[in-house]
């Protein structure tokens, strides 16, 4: 599958460019969710890479969507303000990184959730002109809200969480953070620095989340509490990349794709309760394919995602 | 002042009882079956909507009603247990998790689409009674589903630590091989320990549509807080869940008392007592 990665970057491309007639925006509108969910999925999955399941993405989308909206509001050049998204993600997360990693399995994703929960109630509760309370702040947009601009800006936000996973998977990382999966103690023995690498898939994983969060906001033009840190947004990061294959690159972008085109179909149908098919294709895929999509065609996944 | 204070205490200690019963059952499905059920908030939420329809439908009284909601999620959850949760019992933690959230949504869901996201609530005669003793006055409501978790919560442990059922649940939460090696049928405990917890978030749900009402939306709230319980109590440790339950349900109660506009502030602090809680468990262990 040497060609899937070129051709699919090559229909991202042309994505704008498709006569849709008048679902031409749409369209567009629809694959700038896909690239963002995409985003939010891969990153999660790296930091899953190494055994720790985190329920924080959405506080850290969050902290990255709020740093941009609040900078900008501040009168700080866009390009900076957009940069402090994932350095104010990564930071935070340094922090949590510290104070959690000794906590595991469910322990570990039940800390992260109270931590995305208690920063939810902290920007609701915040003075009223920093963060506009429970009714959020108008975020102002990048290059001018043009909406193709701004889809390839996605593209390229995405492109760099593709970028960072590849280069964890092609590197000694990969090991470490597999042999960490697969049991700490096994790869202390083994020489691997668990604190460390934890940590660094933490910091990692928390900083491409902050920088797709700080993207969302300058597309979607908002930010609310609710929305902005709900845990909606954790749960579909996992849910998508387990969807696609954990552990890989493409198998979160694959299960972006797929199930975010499909939730704005099922919406467009049903407006109300369309995620129920999207809860019977989620039992469907455990039940019936455990590695995911990507299994279908990857061996090596489908082994991978059994085997531990 | 005092007055206020005992008034505070009594809130907490009803909250805690629902708190009580919707965790223990998800306690128990986590120390036997070692099975994250996501779906558990949901499994609330049918108990609450059974309720709800026999008494628009048939005028059951919602609190008679939670033996016939108990009775519904037991049978539905054996359908859920042999369909699906019994084929990922030996998979990665993840895939249980994620199977049972894809249960959670498409229930939530089918009961949107079937009942509408509006909120229902019944109305009886006892919602608007109160009982006075000296300062504290609680409604009749909220006392009955306190009693009736209560007396619930003593039946389980009545039934795990004095039956001959309960012991084999108890040996197949401690050592899955070792209580398959003595003869017990492991599957069948599995079967009969899912429905069980699976009821008592029905009747949980029942109690819930009492004090508050019935939503489609209602059990992820319920859920979240669940699994804060059982953590902050130590998987599968029921006595805990009793303990962490009161703990959280004061905490919860004293912000909204005392702190202004601690409405908000009152769920952070459910969450920042487990963080710590757990973050300190975790540097005294290590």
């Amino acid at each position: 599958m040497r060609w899937a990665g070129p051709a699919a970057l090559v229909v991202a491309l042309l994505v704008p460019l498709v006569p849709a007639g008048g679902y031409q925006q749409y369209v567009v509108q629809v694959a700038t969710f896909v690239l963002i969910n995409a985003g939010v999925a891969l990153a999660w999955d790296i930091q899953a890479r190494t055994g720790q399941l985190s329920l924080a993405p959405a506080a850290f989308f969050g902290l990255g969507a709020y740093a941009y909206t609040i900078a900008a509001l501040r009168g700080v050049p866009l390009p900076v303000a957009f940069l402090l998204g994932p350095l104010v993600a990564g930071a935070v997360s340094l922090g949590l990184g510290v104070v959690t990693l000794r906590l595991q399995g469910l322990y570990f994703a039940i800390a992260t959730l109270a931590f995305a929960e208690v920063v939810k109630v902290i920007f609701k509760e915040l003075p009223l002109d920093l963060t506009g309370g429970a009714v959020g702040l108008t975020a102002p947009p990048l290059l001018g809200g043009h909406q193709t601009g701004l889809y390839y800006l996605g593209l390229c936000v995405l492109l760099l969480v593709v970028a960072a996973s590849l280069a964890v998977r092609h590197s000694r990382l990969h090991y470490a953070f597999t042999a960490i999966r697969q049991g700490e103690l096994t790869a202390r023995v083994l020489g691997v620095r668990v604190v460390r690498t934890k940590l660094l898939a933490f910091v990692l994983s928390a900083s491409l989340t902050g920088l797709v969060g700080a993207y969302a906001t300058s597309r979607l033009f908002f930010v609310i509490p609710e929305d902005t840190f709900g845990i909606g947004l954790s749960v579909t990061a996992l849910a998508t990349a387990i969807f696609g294959g954990v552990y890989t690159t493409a198998g979160p972008v694959l299960g972006a794709i797929i199930l975010r085109s499909l939730e704005e179909g099922l919406r467009m149908v049903l407006r109300e309760g369309y995620l129920a098919v999207y809860g019977v294709i989620l039992m469907l895929v455990i039940l019936y394919l455990p590695g995911g999509l990507v299994s279908l065609w990857n061996r090596r996944a489908r082994d991978a995602a059994g085997g531990d | 002042m005092m007055d206020l204070f005992l008034q505070t205490l009594a809130n907490a200690l009803i909250q805690s009882g629902t708190y009580a019963l919707a965790s223990s059952g998800l306690a128990l499905a986590v120390g036997v079956l070692h099975i994250v059920n996501f779906a558990h908030g949901e499994f609330l939420m049918v108990g609450a909507f059974v309720a709800y329809w026999l008494s628009v439908l048939a005028g059951i009284d919602p609190i008679v009603s939670l033996v016939p909601a108990g009775a519904v999620m037991f049978a539905a959850s054996g359908v859920i247990y042999q369909a699906s949760i019994r084929r990922v019992l030996l998979a990665p933690e993840l895939n249980a998790l994620l199977l049972t959230f894809g249960i959670g949504i498409t229930l939530q869901n089918l009961a949107v689409l079937v009942f509408g996201a509006t909120p229902r609530v019944v109305h009886t005669a006892y919602q608007l009674t109160a009982v006075t003793l000296g300062p504290v006055s609680v409604g009749v409501a909220p006392l009955i589903t306190l009693i009736v978790s209560v007396a619930l919560l003593a039946g389980m442990y009545a039934v795990l630590y004095r039956t001959g059922v309960g012991k084999s649940i108890r040996a197949v939460a401690q050592n899955r091989t070792g209580a398959h090696l003595v003869g017990l049928d492991v599957d069948r405990i599995y079967l009969l320990t899912f429905g069980i917890a699976s009821a008592l978030a029905a009747i949980a749900g029942a109690m819930v549509l009492v004090r508050i009402g019935a939503s489609p939306h209602m059990g992820f709230g319920f859920v979240l807080k669940a699994f804060a319980i059982i953590v902050m109590a130590g998987l599968g440790n029921l006595t805990g869940v009793l303990w962490a339950s009161l703990v959280l349900a004061t905490a919860e109660a004293f912000v909204r008392t005392y702190v202004p506009g601690g409405g908000g502030a009152a769920e952070a602090v459910f969450f920042l007592l487990i963080f710590f809680t757990l973050v300190w468990r975790s540097w005294r262990t290590a």
